[in-house]
């Protein structure tokens, strides 16, 4: 065991000496440290043994980022409080605060336990993540986290306890959870105002046995056991979960939403009379632009059938009348092209357009 | 059919059009569908004479049916290549016709007419890009998952000092009248009438609006355009999306006037149009052609040419102007509603403002400026092409003027014309916000996006012909039916959700969760006139 005091007198060992007598000390085969700290940032890691025996470290008064980018195997122990960033990148380490933590606390872990005996600050538990190949991080806090707590979260679990904590509008701070992609929340107490990212639900008998185990460990790691009973009351327990989201298909298709909760006739239905039918670019029947005109009499039909053979659209037809004939179109079929005036090789067939105060009636 | 032709030098044909029709006959199967879908009487069907056939392959004494473009004025091709798009064959489509001589043969004794935008030049927007990016010395957001806050005013808002608000014990009582101000989506659907739109276009904004509000949490507006509104919509809750626009023909105001005692909501506000970006100084005009039955009974006008004047009859001075329309306006609503005021940028745009600040009033909530790259539905084209005010630097005055007075944001600022003109209009709204404007106004890129194939640069825009190919710009019911207003209403709302995303991811990395109005420090310009003109950096 090697214990380091990092004040001596008025001199005050700097961050960097005191991580790297650590280091020595590691190279040493040292695995147990008792520092007393005076604000030295990054305490805890990443640090490992050379033959893989785990490592200890008890701090007190640490800096910012205790037990950061931790390794498996090691354990942080903080008697008290610790400020920002307990556990940040957390890789696999246990970190025990027995205090209050301040923001961002477990931030980015992606591995390992942080276990919190107080509150944790703002931004607490945002980023948290799952690495596929090791268990999900867990992030335990006794009492609640401050606003803006596991933002944009994509894994692993942390619990709020609520403990001491109740009265507060909400045990999570406000605006939790934004961004929220995986992962699970498990709290106790009000939760306030939720974005749409996450869905709130009541716990389930594996969230209940999974709390059950993991709570008495916590328990006993920041030294409150006696908690275990007002912390197991399990209907007081809610969890929050990436909510399913399909944006686009959970929106009322536009026909639906005209059908359903527009103006029951449209904005012109009283004036103006409308279908809703489209017809195609090209358009036949009374959509047609223009229409053939078979003016036999002012001109002389010679009945070459030309215009039988080259309408697109079999819609010319031919009908004798006695000794006559007598040529005219199906307007169903007809789009007036003007193919049949074209190929008229004395202009019988004639296009005129079609005028828009003639559609209009 | 095969006459010799007798042309003469001075004679018009399709090489002087701005448009020319290339046409495969080998490959045309003469199935007649270009002609048809042709709106424009562009092209017909004709039988080409021996000699000139490449593939001769029908027609007795070796004719065959071949497609012509018309070579008169009045049915010049347009470019709008709705036959290239109907053709199963790949046979034919319009090409630009660079040796056009349009400019010179259309006129006569008429102006050249036409609808659209300004002709593409290059644009101060393009010359100004979002340099500041917040990294080390403020943290960036995060667009995706961050909460924006996307609202800007529309009404007058007053300084904290100015309201009429006295604390007594524990209670703050008003001891006057308070200017409503509505918190509405940086975007307006610009004023596009009934009349210059076809019923089921204008209805497709309207419904997209309505969607956008209900469905997707955006409270977009759409301003009427100066044609009156639709009874059944003024009565209805709906009314609320719509500001209802007068201009000096106070065309449907008569039945809007009718129909207050009967409506259930109010509108979010009334915009008064003095004038039009595209065409300052020329009038509105709805041909008769245009006027179609609902028109009538919109406008309670029968079915003749409707002229708008370029001037309010019965307003000289901007004074006048404050308190005869303003005040008006404000009173019809029972001062609920806020009233603001649309003008064509102009070298006299400053002034206005000033003295719309300086109304003691306050009556005034809201300044649109609408800049030379506005689109319309019919205009001279000389005034489309050679009217008008740039708006950046215009809007870029104006801001500076109020904030100099320490007045920036007491008459929110909405700056038009060419908003998205390249497609991007989140990013020209973001340059604007930055500039100054609380938000934009755009019309014309609606109609893009429900498939209007015009352009800047000369294709269709011929909106003021009631041909409309694509059945958003016309009356005639045929060419209506070409328009799907669900489609169309989907197409606009997606846009929206995508201009919307675009907007955070501009807000994001400037660091801002509220519209960044004013920020001009957020942009920087590559071009050294164009930053000295509006106060930004230059970078290069």
């Amino acid at each position: 065991m090697l214990r380091i005091a990092t004040i001596d007198g008025h001199k005050r060992m700097s961050t960097q000496e005191l991580l790297q007598k650590i280091s020595r000390s590691l190279e040493d085969g040292e695995t147990d440290f008792h520092i007393s700290a005076s604000g030295q940032h990054d305490i805890g890691g990443p640090c490992w043994n050379g033959t893989g025996k785990p490592l200890r470290f008890v701090v007190s008064n640490p800096g910012q980022r205790v037990g950061s980018m931790c390794l498996p195997g090691t354990e942080v122990i903080v008697e008290g409080p610790a400020p920002a960033d307990v556990g940040w990148l957390n890789s696999g380490g246990q970190v025990i605060v027995k205090g209050d933590a301040g923001d961002t606390a477990g931030h980015c872990a992606a591995g390992g336990i942080i276990y919190i005996g107080g509150r944790a600050g703002t931004r607490s538990g945002s980023l948290m993540k799952r690495d596929p190949l090791c268990e999900p991080p867990e992030l335990w806090v006794l009492e609640s986290v401050g606003s803006f707590s596991f933002e944009f979260m994509g894994g692993g679990c942390a619990v709020v306890c609520g403990h001491d904590s109740q009265t507060l509008p909400s045990v999570l701070g406000q605006r939790p959870c934004v961004g929220m992609v995986g992962g699970t929340v498990y709290f106790r107490g009000p939760c306030g105002e939720l974005p749409p990212d996450v869905s709130l639900l009541p716990l389930e008998e594996d969230d209940i046995s999974w709390l059950d185990k993991g709570l008495e460990n916590f328990l006993t790691a920041i030294g409150k056991t006696g908690l275990r009973k007002e912390l197991s009351i399990w209907r007081h327990w809610r969890k929050l979960v990436p909510a399913k989201r399909d944006r686009a298909a959970k929106r009322t298709t536009m026909r639906v939403f005209h059908e359903k909760s527009w103006l029951p006739n449209g904005v012109f239905g009283d004036i103006l009379a409308d279908d809703g039918r489209t017809e195609p670019l090209c358009a036949a029947g009374n959509q047609r632009l223009r229409e053939p005109l078979w003016n036999n009499g002012k001109m002389n039909c010679v009945d070459c059938r030309q215009c039988l053979e080259y309408c697109p659209r079999t819609a010319v037809k031919r009908r004798e009348v006695g000794e006559n004939m007598d040529y005219s179109v199906v307007a169903a079929k007809c789009i007036g092209c003007g193919i049949c005036a074209a190929v008229c090789p004395n202009d019988v067939w004639q296009m005129r357009l079609v005028s828009i105060e003639s559609v209009m009636r | 059919m095969a006459a010799v032709n007798r042309i003469h030098a001075q004679d018009i044909t399709v090489n002087d059009l701005p448009w020319k029709i290339e046409y495969d006959s080998a490959s045309c199967i003469g199935c007649g569908a270009c002609v048809a879908t042709c709106t424009f009487g562009a092209i017909s069907a004709a039988v080409a004479s021996k000699g000139t056939s490449i593939a001769a392959r029908r027609q007795k004494d070796g004719e065959r049916l071949v497609i012509r473009q018309s070579q008169s004025i009045p049915e010049a091709c347009v470019g709008c290549g709705m036959c290239e798009k109907v053709c199963p064959a790949d046979a034919i489509r319009p090409v630009r016709n660079p040796e056009s001589r349009w400019q010179v043969i259309a006129r006569g004794p008429d102006t050249i007419k036409r609808g659209g935008r300004k002709a593409a030049h290059k644009r101060t927007l393009d010359s100004i890009v979002i340099g500041r990016i917040s990294q080390m010395t403020d943290p960036a957001l995060d667009s995706e998952r961050h909460t924006f806050d996307l609202r800007s005013p529309l009404g007058r808002v007053l300084k904290p000092v100015d309201l009429p608000l006295k604390a007594v014990g524990e209670n703050l009582l008003i001891q006057g009248p308070i200017p409503s101000v509505r918190w509405i989506y940086p975007l307006i659907f610009s004023d596009m009438s009934i009349g210059a739109l076809s019923a089921r276009a204008w209805e497709a904004i309207a419904l997209a609006t309505a969607y956008l509000n209900e469905e997707c949490g955006m409270p977009v507006r759409m301003c009427s355009g100066e044609g009156g509104v639709p009874g059944a919509l003024l009565q209805s809750e709906r009314i609320r999306y719509m500001i209802l626009q007068i201009a000096s023909g106070h065309f449907g105001w008569n039945r809007i006037i009718s129909a207050l005692p009967k409506m259930k909501a109010d509108p979010c506000a009334v915009l008064i149009k003095m004038g039009q970006g595209a065409k300052p100084g020329d009038g509105g005009l709805l041909p008769a052609a245009k006027v179609a039955p609902h028109i009538q009974a919109i406008r309670g006008v029968p079915g003749v040419t409707l002229h708008s004047p370029p001037n309010h009859q019965g307003l000289y001075s901007i004074e006048e102007a404050v308190q005869k329309m303003h005040l008006s306006l404000n009173a019809a609503f029972g001062f609920r509603v806020p009233v603001a005021v649309k003008c064509a940028a102009s070298a006299t745009s400053v002034p206005v403002y000033n003295n719309l600040l300086r109304d003691p009033y306050k009556i005034c909530g809201g300044y649109f400026i609408d800049g030379i790259d506005g689109g319309t539905g019919a205009a001279n084209e000389v005034s489309l092409n050679h009217t008008g005010h740039p708006i950046v630097s215009k809007l870029r005055d104006c801001y500076r003027t109020a904030a100099g007075q320490g007045l920036q944001g007491r008459i929110p600022l909405w700056a038009g014309g060419g908003i998205g003109m390249t497609g991007d209009a989140a990013a020209d709204a973001f340059k604007l916000i930055c500039l100054g404007a609380d938000g934009v106004i755009l019309g014309r890129l609606l109609l893009q996006i429900m498939g209007c194939v015009g352009n800047e640069h000369g294709r269709c825009n011929a909106c003021q012909s009631g041909r409309c190919p694509t059945g958003i710009c016309t009356q005639d019911p045929r060419l209506v039916r070409r328009l799907d207003v669900d489609s169309a209403a989907q197409s606009i709302v997606d846009y929206m959700l995508a201009f919307d995303a675009e907007m955070r991811k501009l807000m994001a990395p400037v660091g801002n969760s509220a519209l960044p109005v004013g920020r001009a420090d957020a942009l920087v310009a590559t071009d050294r006139a164009v930053a000295e003109a509006l106060g930004i950096q230059y970078a290069c």
